[in-house]
């Protein structure tokens, strides 16, 4: 699909070129790359549409997202804590940063970002474009800043290249970058496991214990991971082991609410399988672990989920149905998400 | 920036000695100087650690003894009113040109020279404890000096989860025990004032203030100082809220930055920048103004 892009392109660009026989006029076929919406899944952010993904565009954002100059002493790119085998997570409890850096919180997968309305566990950023900027600048995270990276990429001829490709002329200024990080972001949709194949009828199913653990799941679970997102975007406070971090208050600080202290967004539960440690500080290694604290009962607070309130703080299961649950989660492993090209 | 100010100063030096000599047109008495002056009540305030002698020491309305080790906070949006009560706003859109992070440990940062100024007389001044939402947004390319002012190690005046600036940070020791205390404010406000669809999260803790000078500033023959007095014995003890601070992990202990959390944090603000109605100068006043 790519290739055949950038074939048209060249042949344009060449067929340009003689139309007008000048040599000043570089002219790059830039197409927009549509966003495909999944069976099932909700609406587009509107911000898809105000900021297009497009052919370049989003070349550009995966050079970025990849390129260890964005850190203060070029040690991580984005993609060193959001690796893509792990569905653009890291595998640690929370993530490192420059110089080792311990960061706050457990590192989010970066899936279906199109159809996302909050972004990072407390959901502070509602804005795609508005993401790139927190972990340049933190200290924990890559410690730079937006004109330390201009003026490296400045010196690099491939970064010139393709910023005229995708914004039409060399000017490599903080909003482009931001805007082809999100683009590249925009197309990360993964809706192709296996229980995405069993719902659209092409011909897989689901193996006895695993339609046991999607009918728990749904009696159980979807409550809160609904949707083909499987998560509401709602947030809530589970009752999990809390962030001694005196910077920790969950969504409480962001909205300065109560009802929000040690609240986190529901996460997705799309290749859950690959995200481990779990949590907002990767407190359980397994998903076991997850559905055993949600069996003994969880840690009680004013503002604890009124569902796990109604059922007396816990989330009884039995070690079969845990079974299940887990063979069910598996199903909504996307391998060809997790491959790098 | 320090390097900016002693430029400043010595051109202001160079000016003035020009113009000792010349007679002329006196740009010097066409600046105003604002000098904040720190203090609990009267005293003005000496930052220590955790056992300093020398620090000074405030008792709360509460009776909870404190200290600070770190003063810092961000002034912007400068506008001053001339005697018929005119607006003239100082490089409010510029956070280069019109706004300063006062540091108690920087004597040099306390006195924030305004130039250009119209002559005549002025009555009074309004400016922002924080950054107006809009400017509120660590854009480097626009506003490399300040950026990078408030940006500096030593002064972390950047709040980089929320992609802005922190507005005020306060670092200190409480209780007989010295326990840490460290209050940070800052907006988490997303999206356009107005803009109902994007408006949508977040608190703002930005607060306007609003002081009458008790005598008007006269620009053009001189160049008066105003001294503004920030009384942070109203962190604590202040018109809106009476503070007591507490250490834990819960959702009200607030003596830590987990304050970010809540309605704790708006009541540090309120205290410090008023409530943005009834009370529009919080800890401010002006203590003296010298033509």
């Amino acid at each position: 699909m790519k290739k055949t892009f950038g074939i048209f392109a060249i042949v344009l660009l060449l067929l340009s070129c003689e139309a007008d026989g000048t040599e000043a006029s570089f002219f790059y076929d830039n197409p927009e790359i549509p966003i495909y919406i999944p069976k099932g899944f909700p609406e587009l952010n509107p911000s898809v549409k105000a900021n297009p993904p497009t052919l370049y565009g989003v070349e550009l954002g995966k050079k970025l997202f990849h390129d260890k100059k964005l850190s203060s002493n070029n040690s991580i790119s984005c993609a060193s804590c959001h690796q893509q085998s792990n569905a653009f997570t890291d595998n640690r409890p929370q993530a490192i940063g420059v110089h080792h850096r311990i960061g706050l919180r457990n590192t989010p997968p970066i899936q279906n970002m199109s159809f996302m309305r909050f972004y990072n566990w407390d959901g502070n950023i509602l804005l795609l474009e508005k993401q790139p900027l927190v972990p340049i600048v933190t200290h924990e995270e890559m410690d730079s800043s937006i004109l330390e990276i201009i003026d490296k990429l400045s010196n690099d001829p491939d970064y010139k290249k393709l910023f005229v490709k995708a914004f039409g002329d060399e000017e490599i200024s903080p909003q482009r970058i931001y805007n082809s990080i999100a683009q590249y972001e925009y197309t990360l949709i993964s809706a192709n496991s296996k229980y995405d194949r069993v719902m659209r009828n092409e011909g897989e199913a689901f193996t006895a214990s695993e339609l046991r653990g999607y009918q728990i799941f749904e009696q159980k679970c979807a409550a809160c991971h609904s949707t083909e997102l499987f998560t509401d975007q709602s947030f809530r406070n589970i009752g999990f082991p809390t962030n001694p971090n005196p910077d920790e208050a969950g969504r409480g600080r962001v909205t300065g609410k109560p009802e929000d202290y040690m609240s986190f967004r529901v996460p997705s539960l799309r290749n859950v399988e690959y995200t481990a440690p779990y949590g907002s500080f990767g407190q359980f290694s397994t998903l076991k672990e997850v559905l055993d604290y949600f069996d003994n009962g969880v840690i009680d607070a004013p503002n604890l989920d009124p569902i796990l309130k109604e059922n007396g703080n816990s989330i009884p299961l039995t070690e079969g149905e845990k079974e299940e649950l887990i063979a069910f989660m598996k199903t909504l492993s996307d391998a060809n998400f997790t491959a790098i090209e | 920036m320090k390097y900016y100010k002693n430029l400043l100063l010595f051109a202001i030096l160079t000016f003035t000695l020009l113009s000792c000599s010349s007679n002329d047109d006196n740009p010097v008495a066409n600046e105003i100087t604002l000098h904040f002056h720190n203090t609990f009540k009267d005293t003005g305030i000496v930052l220590g650690n955790a056992t300093s002698a020398e620090a000074t020491t405030n008792k709360s309305a509460a009776g909870q003894l404190h200290h600070f080790s770190e003063l810092k906070y961000a002034i912007s949006n400068i506008r001053l009113i001339g005697k018929n009560g005119e607006e003239f706003p100082y490089h409010i859109n510029d956070l280069d040109r019109g706004a300063t992070v006062i540091d108690q440990s920087k004597s040099e940062s306390l006195d924030f020279v305004l130039t250009n100024i119209p002559s005549g007389e002025y009555s009074g001044i309004k400016f922002g404890l924080g950054i107006k939402q809009e400017l509120n947004t660590l854009d480097e390319l626009r506003f490399p000096n300040f950026y990078a002012t408030a940006g500096a190690n030593d002064t972390e005046m950047m709040w980089e989860w929320g992609s802005g600036y922190r507005f005020v940070k306060l670092e200190g020791f409480y209780d007989t025990d010295h326990k840490q205390m460290s209050i940070h404010t800052g907006s988490t406000v997303t999206g356009t004032k107005g803009d109902e669809e994007s408006y949508t999260q977040g608190v703002d803790a930005y607060r306007d203030i609003s002081l009458n000078l008790p005598v008007n500033a006269t620009v053009g023959k001189n160049a008066p100082t105003i001294t503004i007095k920030a009384d942070f014995d109203k962190l604590l003890s202040g018109k809106t809220n009476t503070i007591i601070l507490s250490t834990g992990d819960s959702a009200e202990d607030n003596a830590t930055p987990n304050i970010h959390t809540a309605e704790a944090m708006l009541k540090f603000v309120d205290n410090l920048g008023g409530n943005g109605t009834s009370d529009l100068s919080g800890m401010f006043s002006v203590e003296e103004v010298i033509n």
